[in-house]
């Protein structure tokens, strides 16, 4: 399999702390990715980093073989890493399939001239299409046309994640898309993360829970001060001396 | 095709009602149909893209003092001064927009009240050209491909106006543009993260409303045959706002029927209470914001959903 990210010696410093150090990993099309750690690790960073909210200040981050570093936020999106937030963020006031139709906006290719000619109609119903689709595949069909405001954070969640879609991403990052989920909630996401894989499309995971991400991961990396300090396949990391102590503390290892 | 009888049956019955009107209905009536185009822009600007701003009326001017110009002073024939005027307003508006846009909120507004007061400051400064502080008079509508325009038939061209500006803008909400704005007024981080280039769509939308502002003040330059400057200043600004916001903030039909009542009241309440009709505006505002935030439009869903 081709690498779809590479990420090689990346580093952030804020101020005098170093959130991220040399770090170094690529996700390959069409796999998991796990990026996990203990909070303060520096995986949010790292999100940022690859998303384009922060600029690196050491390091390189390739995306399709092109550099991607320090590229403005909608320059990295416009080139297919769709990333979805780790706070609900849905654009109020517009209906649920809107919003989808938002993260479509990479897509389309209706000049304003065409639209204000009404030139742009059919474009407009085959996105919308598309768009309700996604929110069919997510399990929010019935809400489609409800006001994004209206939505349980579950709901939103999942919302955040057709809206991802709808940019027909390469990659699409996840940020901790688990947190604040009920357990049958974070059953479903697993499915849908899974179905997302299968669509051929290159899946970032940034997650704390490790009962949520090591079943789903085909690979995962473990941060921890700012560092990776293992990565491999989910049971290698499971099993991974500098993981427990990460996670529980050396005192804690069993014995 | 329902949609498409719809809006000629608009245009019809608007333009008709020209005809049964005296001189006097007539000049409201187009006057009013003026205030509902630069509502219509306005509302697409500050309610859809999210943006306080108070240069809407100096546009309107931009519009009409350019075409009297270049028509008059240039004495350039018409389709180039209708086009140099266009293009005024398209540089002006960029020139605006680009350093204006990367504001946020309270200094955007500053910055477009700063722009306004200084369209005024030129107006009456700018000698023969502008005419200063009296304007432009005593000029009139050129004939266009052998046809005089003049009279009821210029009230068809002001119907014919409102209602391409309404439609121009209905489609342009209808897009990916639209709703990227509306992205980029709710929350620009997440719209960039969707690939929307947020200067990019503040810039287009702001130069969009801008010209439309324009188009509609090269209409009005010929409604009384004759610009000055007083009409393009901040007061108007301010009243178009309230319109916007009484009516529905981001609405098409809020801006129409928040121009129609905030146009009409004057005229009805003038002969009760003169000049204090602007205290009725200012509690009708106040009212707005705390009782209903969606306007009087949002009003109207609440009653017709019940």
């Amino acid at each position: 399999m081709s690498l779809l990210l590479e990420v090689r010696g990346l580093t952030k410093r804020f101020g005098g702390l170093t959130a991220v150090h040399d770090l170094e990993f690529e996700v390959r099309a069409g796999e998991i990715l796990g990026v996990i750690g203990p909070n303060g690790a520096g995986k949010t960073t790292t999100f940022n980093l690859v998303a384009g909210t922060y600029r690196p200040d050491a390091g390189e981050i390739r995306f399709a073989g092109e550099p991607i570093a320090g590229l403005a936020p909608h320059r990295i999106a416009a080139r297919g890493v769709m990333r979805t937030f780790q706070h609900n963020r849905p654009f109020g006031g517009m209906a649920l399939v809107d919003n989808v139709l938002v993260g479509a906006h990479r897509r389309f290719r209706a000049t304003l001239a065409s639209i204000v000619a009404g030139r742009a109609r059919t474009e407009e119903a085959r996105q919308r299409a598309a768009a309700q689709e996604l929110v069919s595949f997510v399990g929010l069909a019935e809400l489609a046309h409800a006001d994004v405001t209206t939505l349980s954070f579950g709901q939103g969640r999942l919302l955040e994640i057709a809206r991802a879609l709808a940019g027909e991403p390469r990659l699409i990052l996840l940020d901790e898309p688990a947190a604040g989920l009920t357990p049958a909630e974070c059953a479903r996401l697993a499915e849908i993360i899974r179905g997302i894989a299968a669509r051929g499309i290159a899946v970032l995971l940034i997650e704390h829970d490790m009962h949520f991400l090591l079943p789903l991961a085909e690979r995962v990396v473990v941060l921890n001060f700012g560092a990776k300090i293992a990565d491999g396949l989910p049971a290698e990391v499971r099993a991974h001396p500098a993981v427990m102590d990460a996670y529980l503390g050396s005192h804690a290892a069993p014995h | 095709m329902k949609r498409a009888v719809l809006w000629v049956g608009g245009a019809v019955v608007l333009a008709a009602a020209a005809f049964f009107m005296g001189d006097y209905h007539n000049d409201v009536y187009r006057k009013l149909l003026l205030w509902i185009a630069l509502a219509l822009s306005y509302n697409f600007i500050f309610g859809i893209a999210g943006q306080v701003t108070f240069s809407h009326f100096a546009f309107y001017g931009i519009g009409a003092y350019g075409i009297v110009i270049l028509l008059f002073y240039a004495a350039l024939p018409w389709p180039l001064a209708i086009l140099g005027a266009i293009a005024l307003c398209v540089v002006l508006a960029l020139a605006v927009a680009i350093p204006a846009t990367r504001l946020e909120g309270f200094y955007l507004a500053l910055a477009t009240m700063a722009f306004a007061q200084l369209f005024i400051v030129v107006l009456n400064e700018g000698g023969a050209v502008t005419g200063g502080t009296g304007g432009l008079a005593s000029y009139r509508l050129p004939r266009i491909l052998g046809l005089d325009f003049s009279g009821r038939t210029y009230t068809v061209v002001i119907v014919l106006l409102v209602l391409a500006t309404a439609a121009i803008l209905r489609r342009i909400d209808n897009s990916w543009f639209g709703r990227a704005c509306r992205a980029v007024r709710d929350n620009p981080e997440a719209a960039a993260a969707m690939g929307i280039d947020v200067a990019r769509t503040k810039v287009i939308a702001f130069t969009v409303a801008s010209v439309l502002a324009g188009i509609a003040g090269m209409a009005y330059a010929f409604v009384d045959n004759t610009v000055n400057p007083p009409i393009f200043g901040l007061e108007n600004a301010f009243l178009l706002l309230f319109m916007v916001i009484v009516g529905g903030t981001g609405r098409h039909a809020g801006a129409v029927v928040g121009t129609v009542l905030l146009y009409l009241l004057p005229f009805v309440l003038s002969p009760l209470i003169g000049q204090h009709h602007a205290l009725v505006f200012g509690v009708l505002m106040v009212a707005a914001i705390l009782l209903q935030p969606r306007g009087l439009i949002g009003l109207y869903d609440r009653v017709a959903r019940r």
